[in-house]
């Protein structure tokens, strides 16, 4: 049987406070039920209360006092929970125990292609509040009034947001972090940037990582530049990392400017090498400022010749092969009358008579 | 005696045989594939419950991930359809009102879910419940689909009184907590009955019923 009403009511309902504050809560028995306040008995998260921290404020109203509270065990809120003396529970309340939050740090910012802007950023230094936070993204154009929100979170990690279009150029933006808990909010720092001045692109397509000749200490990289540059009025520059097959040690080359070929050299010979390419946009409509260097490209595989490997060289048992092959069917032509009888009997004798001839041949 | 024992030979000769273009047997072995489909389905549906239960209880808290929880049941609570139900009115159920029973209760789990989904605070938490409320979804259109090829109606509109768009939330945090706990454990008790509820399903409409077609034919 569902009874109507509560059985009991908890007072404060679900209420937020500051790590370290104390709390006096009371659990007032509903009329319609025969309980008193010496039948009742609080637990928080699970655990029972000591008794010694209760006080009967009426007939069927229970008290309890704790002190110096922790951060909630869990964001939902520690469940405070009045039972009757069989276990059964009466009512609960949720506390919100934490710290307000602090200040987003680290907001940096990129723009892929000059079409939408990515951010990020760290939440304070202390990090954990123990409540549920909230972050809002926000960005306005200098000059401009109005604020916008973002709406995509989480794209690259949690402290991430997304803007995918109406971004103006050559116009300074104001970004900024708000960060909001149920004890308050924090404001970060403003950024001011211009989309201009913090793009990037796609790693270079194509990569194609091959030998030279017969040259034992160099490959060949190429790759093609990528699609966005045609669109934009933007160099590229870009940047090699390699590395041996069974090291973690890359090796970077920085020189290679807007080519998209390059020959690496001083190479061991006869090792697999990983290759590595990445792009920076850079001299953005005539800009001198560089861009932020894209993701690396896939890793290319590609092996140096081994000494000796390219020498036209046939080892020397294929060649006596070939030799008594050519021998042998000559031979069979001859003294065979047709294949009907070609075996291993046929070439035993042509064996043989091999033997007589090389015989006759040094006796010579 | 004797005829009915030929009728019962050739019906089972005639259901080993692969294909049978002549009679018009598409549908009902549509209604097979679909039952033991919509079976295997509950049974993913549970196994994944599971996990979802265990990350979300402990969201909430001690005591209700405690193994032995078992809060009171508030008025509130019975707006989510109940599957325990009385077993010789379970046994009595006809196909139809065993099917509809399914499809209503999921569909209105599924709602309340939904719900959940939006107030819920952690990112994993989110990403599960997501991906759970899709599969349920899938189980709900497969019932419907199970209903469809038996020439079933589905139920119309949400089965007792229409949840407001809100749904009737509970007045304060703790009392929602309890609301979750007993749609999670609810939820977890229709699974069960529902791979009871097309086990039963599975026997009744075997996967190449010919029977009735012959019966039509005046065999």
């Amino acid at each position: 049987v569902s009874p109507a009403a509560d059985p009991a009511v908890i007072s404060p309902q679900d209420p937020t406070l500051l790590i370290g504050s104390s709390l006096v809560a009371t659990c007032t028995v509903s009329p319609d039920f025969p309980l008193k306040a010496e039948d009742l008995y609080w637990t928080l998260n699970g655990r029972r209360l000591p008794a010694a921290s209760y006080s009967a404020l009426g007939p069927s109203t229970l008290s309890v006092a704790l002190a110096r509270l922790n951060g909630s065990r869990q964001q939902s809120g520690d469940n405070l929970v009045c039972h009757s003396r069989d276990g059964g529970i009466l009512a609960g309340s949720c506390l919100y125990v934490g710290l307000p939050p602090e200040k987003p740090v680290n907001i940096t910012c990129w723009s892929k292609n000059m079409k939408d802007l990515t951010c990020k950023w760290a939440p304070g230094t202390e990090g954990e509040t123990f409540l549920h936070t909230n972050y809002t993204l926000k960005y306005k154009r200098r000059w401009y009034g109005q604020d916008n929100t973002c709406q995509e979170y989480h794209t690259a990690g949690t402290y991430s947001c997304h803007i995918p279009k109406d971004l103006a150029l050559f116009t300074p933006y104001e970004i900024w972090v708000e960060a909001s808990n149920r004890l308050g909010v924090a404001v970060s720092d403003v950024v001011m940037l211009d989309i201009l001045d913090v793009v990037t692109t796609d790693p270079p397509s194509d990569v194609h990582v091959s030998r030279v000749g017969d040259l034992e200490d160099q490959l060949s990289v190429r790759w093609s530049s990528p699609p966005a540059l045609k669109d934009f009025l933007f160099q590229a520059k870009y940047q090699i990392q390699y590395r041996v097959e069974d090291s973690s040690e890359w090796k970077v080359v920085d020189d290679v400017g807007n080519q998209t070929s390059c020959r690496l050299a001083g190479l061991r010979p006869g090792t697999v090498y990983f290759v590595q390419v990445r792009c920076n946009p850079f001299s953005i409509y005539g800009s001198k400022k560089a861009g932020i260097w894209s993701d690396w490209s896939n890793p290319t595989a590609a092996s140096t010749p081994r000494s000796g490997e390219c020498r036209q060289q046939r080892p020397p048992q294929n060649t006596t092969l070939r030799r008594e092959l050519k021998q042998f069917f000559g031979w069979v032509k001859k003294h065979a009358y047709g294949c009907s009888n070609l075996g291993i009997k046929l070439y035993d004798q042509w064996r043989v008579w091999l033997q007589k001839s090389h015989k006759t041949r040094n006796q010579v | 005696g004797d005829s009915w024992g030929i009728f019962t030979f050739l019906c089972a000769a005639l259901c080993n045989l692969p294909a049978l273009p002549a009679l018009n047997c598409s549908e009902e072995l549509g209604a097979g594939q679909s039952i033991q489909q919509t079976y295997d389905l509950t049974r993913y549906l549970e196994h994944q419950l599971r996990t979802l239960a265990g990350t979300y209880l402990n969201y909430l808290g001690p005591p209700f991930n405690e193994p032995d929880f078992n809060p009171p049941r508030l008025a509130r609570a019975e707006r989510v359809p109940s599957a325990t139900v009385d077993l010789d009115l379970w046994r009595g159920l006809t196909d139809n009102a065993r099917l509809a029973a399914n499809y209503r209760a999921y569909s209105r789990l599924l709602c309340y879910l939904r719900v959940l989904d939006g107030q819920v605070g952690t990112a994993e938490l989110r990403h599960r419940l997501a991906h759970f409320c899709a599969s349920l979804q899938g189980l709900v259109l497969s019932i419907g689909g199970v209903m469809s090829s038996l020439g079933y109606p589905l139920p119309t509109g949400p089965a007792g009184p229409p949840a407001p768009p809100g749904a009737p939330t509970a007045p304060n945090d703790f009392l929602k907590k309890m609301d979750d706990f007993w749609l999670l454990k609810e939820l977890q008790t229709w699974l069960w009955r529902s791979a009871k509820d097309f086990n039963r399903l599975k026997k009744k409409v075997p996967p190449a019923v010919v029977t009735l077609r012959l019966e039509a034919r005046g065999f």
